[in-house]
């Protein structure tokens, strides 16, 4: 009976998975030799790393290691004084359908308060060139359809954040980048968001995602790019990262200052 | 194109901004000059050239050309409130070809300036010729010269709305904005009228050549009975709308051109 079960959850799992290949166009983010100085601050100054296909990867640094530079770098909002940031092979400026291939979730991201959730995605959607019931589809898609007509200035930050992920959904793209999307989320919403980017990689997605919270990113992604002052000092998958027998924590601390925390033996070798 | 004017058109009308752009159109068209008009500008102080003469007529719809800014200030806030709410991010997200996108809030803005210009013309035309009949004087203009003048005004508040619009793009601050806006126009504007040497250049200012498209020359009539210097003079009409329509074209390139190199932050 058991068995029966799994077996028919399986099915049905598997049915969503080929459904969602279908209509996803998957691509790779290529990040190499990415360089921005803003001011007299050298905000980025060698960021190289793979976001692939399939696979949740988590970009992790302390605050100010130039994590938003280069994500606004990779989504064309600013430009590298060196380096590439390749989506699919393109600069994200130049993807013929951008908000159809990459969705991307921002820090700061806004929207304006007068409007309602549903002004909000359907004149996005409209300035996309999506089809107007995506506006619908997403905000069921994010848990949101209750909010659809109130107006945003009276939202909580964790249904603003919901609106954002909304926003990056409206043109169904294979692509999701997102800056620190957990800020203002409760641990539901955070397990949420989790299980939400987990599906979508299963799909074959690709999912970008930042954070400066360690534990936030533990459990939920397959690849880690560590990046500090600049540098991505560390890439790889999760677990052998992990497998050095210390923890998380201890690597991340010492892989993002200047050996504050000593690291067991056997660390050293993973350095980038 | 047609994909990002829907865009910048859908949002336009996801606020209430269509709306109370067209209330405040009626009040300022309305307003000052139905207000004038009741009184009868020969009550005024000092008193004016009454609604039965031409110099009257131009003068009481003239007024509310005065609050031209208002569509400035409306197009400033707007552009402006973009990167208020941080949404800009977002609308270039959706449109990466930035100048495109400029260019679909300047022709939208552009009809949004047209539609406040027309209701605050026809406010106006309906206050004028109201005042009239309840002070039982003739009109001292025909319908069709009536007619002329406040389709330069709805012009001009097009013209303006435009030029809100593009000082808004490229100030991005709105608080910043605004003070530009109504820095120049209520004061930069007023003190070159009046330095000497300086104001031969009037005509050519923003001003000067909405003054010179309305014909409307009360105020700097008024500066030159109290001051020792010459009139700002001003230009014919056509002039005077050519070279606002200069400014508006400098202004709109500018605000494509220099958010392209932009980042966002």
């Amino acid at each position: 009976m058991i068995i029966l079960t799994v077996r028919t959850f399986s099915l049905l799992s598997l049915e969503y998975a080929t459904e969602g290949i279908r209509s996803m166009i998957t691509a790779q983010i290529d990040v190499s030799g990415l360089a921005k100085r803003i001011g007299d601050v050298e905000a980025v100054r060698d960021a190289t790393f793979v976001a692939a296909p399939g696979r949740v990867t988590g970009f992790l640094g302390p605050n100010g290691a130039g994590k938003s530079t280069t994500l606004r770098m990779l989504l064309g909002l600013a430009r590298p004084d060196a380096g590439t940031a390749l989506i699919g092979g393109r600069p994200y400026t130049e993807l013929p359908d951008p908000t159809g291939t990459v969705g991307a979730v921002l820090d700061l991201a806004g929207a304006h308060p007068a409007m309602t959730a549903r002004g909000h995605l359907r004149s996005y959607c409209a300035l996309g060139g999506h089809a107007v019931g995506r506006a619908e589809q997403v905000a069921e898609l994010t848990g949101m359809t209750d909010y659809l007509d109130r107006r945003v200035g009276g939202f909580s930050t964790g249904m603003r954040q919901r609106l954002s992920l909304a926003t990056a959904l409206l043109g169904d793209p294979g692509v999701l980048v997102l800056d620190e999307p957990s800020n203002g989320l409760d641990p539901a919403g955070i397990v949420w968001l989790r299980t939400f980017l987990r599906e979508f990689a299963a799909d074959g997605g690709t999912v970008l995602i930042s954070s400066h919270v360690l534990t936030e990113l533990q459990y939920g992604i397959d690849d880690l790019v560590l990046i500090d002052r600049g540098r991505t000092t560390w890439t790889g998958p999760l677990s052998e990262f992990t497998e050095h027998g210390t923890s998380l924590e201890a690597a991340f601390l010492e892989l993002t200052s200047d050996g504050a925390s000593p690291l067991p033996t056997g660390t050293e070798g993973i350095r980038a | 194109m047609n994909r990002l004017l829907r865009g910048e058109t859908a949002k336009l009308f996801a606020t209430r901004l269509p709306l109370w752009s067209l209330v405040t159109a009626a009040l300022c068209g309305g307003g000052l000059t139905g207000l004038l008009s009741l009184i009868g500008p020969e009550n005024a102080t000092p008193p004016l050239p009454g609604l039965d003469t031409a110099e009257g007529v131009g003068i009481v719809v003239g007024m509310s050309g005065l609050l031209l800014f208002v569509p400035a200030l409306i197009g400033t806030i707007a552009v402006t409130g973009e990167y208020r709410h941080r949404t800009i991010g977002t609308t270039f997200l959706a449109a990466p070809r930035r100048g495109r996108v400029l260019v679909a809030k300047l022709v939208v803005y552009g009809a949004l300036g047209v539609a406040y210009g027309l209701v605050s013309s026809l406010f106006a035309g309906l206050a004028v010729i109201t005042g009239a009949a309840v002070q039982g004087v003739e009109l001292g203009v025909p319908l069709a010269s009536l007619t002329a003048l406040l389709a330069r005004l709805a012009f001009a508040a097009a013209v303006y709305m435009v030029l809100g619009v593009a000082i808004g793009a490229l100030a991005r601050n709105q608080l910043l904005a605004i003070g530009i806006v109504l820095g120049y126009f209520y004061f930069l504007e007023h003190i070159l009228m009046i330095v000497p040497g300086v104001n031969v250049i009037h005509p050519f200012l923003p001003g000067g050549a909405t003054a010179a498209l309305t014909d409307f020359t009360f105020l700097s009539d008024a500066i030159a009975e109290q001051l020792p210097i010459a009139a700002a003079s001003t230009t014919s009409p056509l002039v005077g709308a050519l070279v606002l329509l200069g400014y508006a074209a400098l202004a709109a390139w500018l605000a494509i051109a220099v958010p392209l190199r932009r980042d966002l932050r």
